[in-house]
């Protein structure tokens, strides 16, 4: 266990260096950005399991939620702290960035997977971050579990599509209306095909009509049947 | 000009109907206030339902506001319990109880300022590195976002009072933003922009006096770049001209130097 710190300018320089580099080689050592001037310590003192691994992005919130609770931190004392989302994403790099046992290399994604970046086009994609502040958010909503059951170091359709759009992403019931339709409880994974483009009713559907309610309804006080209810027949074989 | 269609006959509450105003406490924002929602002249019904949302990304708030012929104002709400709290937004909501449609919105728009003005140009202050100043166009639909070093001690109080930050920063700020607008965006249209951001700017333009050409958008065949610079060059010249007690205040600090 170690504390938990936030990265400063200079340590996000090496986080950086360090990604681009491990592209190509993927034993390049891991630069300790642990100390000043690269990253300073969290106050009040927070204590992270540098070894823990998780089978999904949910266990991850999950982990992180029930960390700050115990020692007293709440979701807006650390939400704002841009560097905290990036030094967690260096402290667990090696699951985030995994090494791909085919050809060798680590799984590397775009440097906003890792260093958050908080502009709007760009602020969901951080794999640390989003699933904390979604789970945060919903914890008590089981249906939360459509946006954070893939791996920790892959966004899945409905968390790209869903956690960018900020109308969808603040309305519990239009959470709740996805996870009706389109997840399978017994595999705990969404149901074949929602994410097929070519598919009816589609979740990039699901997308564009309630971006048509949104001018028209209430969503709000609506609940989630209430708005299955109102979706057209493409839906039909989802409900 | 653009036109846009309103195929679900919602009706447009305008911003000056509104007066909501965010509540400080120790600097740190903790409720909003709505003391004014003029409602006459729309056509509603009298027990439509009234809400005021305020969010941001991926949090919202809900406070009910009564209904039309009982609203509750003036309406005080908690906004402890956000996170996001330096960019909120607002927005006005009147629904039809009987078919939960909407009836009148107001949307995306930013409480007034203390000064009874709306900040276009909301400021972040960040560690920048070596930066003193930087513009993010990263707020709302692209909007700008000016960062300040935070790394500069001091600096809060310096980006708000500082003579030599205010005349060297700012109209570097402007012409950077007017610029980007322009000539990397481009705006589709003067009179009635897509982006409510340049519609903010090109009516910042003019609350100067200064009235954009008749084209601001580069793949116009009536697009005359040497008239977008120029419209540029004057906004920050009639805003430098606002502020000539700064630019004394500037030159007094440095004769007292020599």
């Amino acid at each position: 266990m170690i504390p938990l710190r936030i990265m400063l300018f200079e340590g996000e320089g090496e986080f950086r260096n360090y990604i681009n580099r491990i592209r190509d080689n993927p034993f390049t050592p891991r630069p300790d950005l642990d100390n000043p001037p690269y990253s300073q310590e969290f106050s009040p003192r927070v204590m992270v399991d540098e070894l823990h691994t998780f089978q999904s992005k949910m266990e991850m919130a999950e982990y992180l939620d029930r960390t700050f609770t115990q020692s007293g931190v709440r979701r807006e004392d650390v939400i704002g702290k841009d560097g905290l989302w990036t030094w967690l994403a260096y402290l667990w790099f090696d699951r985030l960035a995994p090494v791909n046992p085919k050809t060798g290399k680590r799984d590397v994604k775009g440097l906003e997977r890792y260093i958050y970046n908080p502009g709007f086009r760009r602020y969901y994609r951080h794999y640390v971050r989003t699933p904390y502040e979604i789970y945060s958010l919903y914890k008590d909503n089981s249906s939360v579990r459509i946006l954070l059951y893939s791996p920790v170091y892959k966004h899945n359709d409905f968390i790209e599509q869903v956690a960018s759009r900020q109308f969808i992403i603040s309305h519990p019931n239009l959470i709740e209306a996805l996870f009706i339709l389109y997840f399978d409880r017994a595999s705990g994974r969404p149901k074949r095909g929602a994410q097929s483009r070519r598919r009816a009713g589609n979740i990039h559907r699901f997308v564009k009509v309630i971006q048509q309610f949104e001018l028209t309804y209430d969503i709000y006080s609506l609940s989630a049947q209430e708005i299955i209810d109102l979706l057209p027949e493409e839906f039909a074989a989802w409900k | 000009m653009k036109r846009r269609f309103n195929y679900t006959g919602r009706q447009r509450i305008k911003r000056e109907r509104i007066s909501l105003s965010l509540i400080r406490e120790n600097e740190s924002i903790t409720s909003f206030i709505l003391n004014r929602l003029e409602l006459d002249g729309l056509t509603l019904p009298e027990d439509a339902r009234v809400y005021v949302e305020a969010y941001y990304r991926t949090e919202l708030k809900r406070f009910d506001c009564g209904t039309v012929n009982d609203l509750k104002i003036p309406l005080t709400g908690d906004l402890r319990e956000l996170a996001y709290l330096q960019n909120l937004k607002f927005r006005i909501l009147v629904t039809d109880p009987a078919n939960g449609k909407i009836l009148a919105h107001a949307d995306r728009f930013s409480p007034e300022a203390p000064a009874e003005k709306k900040s276009i140009l909301p400021v972040e202050f960040k560690d920048l590195g070596n930066e003193v100043w930087r513009v993010d166009y990263e707020g709302e639909g692209g909007a700008p976002i000016l960062c300040i070093n935070s790394r500069i001690p001091n600096v809060q109080n310096i980006a708000k009072t500082d003579s030599q930050f205010f005349i060297h920063v700012y109209p570097a700020v402007l012409r950077e933003i007017l610029t980007h607008m322009v000539f990397v965006e481009g705006v589709d249209s003067v009179s009635d922009p897509e982006a409510d951001w340049h519609a903010d700017w090109l009516k910042f333009s003019r609350d100067l006096g200064v009235n954009p050409p008749d084209s601001l958008d580069t793949g116009n065949d009536n697009f005359n770049k040497y008239a977008a610079a120029e419209w540029i060059n004057n906004v920050v010249e009639a805003s430098c001209n606002q502020y000539t007690d700064r630019f004394q205040e500037y030159i007094h600090k440095l004769e007292e130097v020599q």
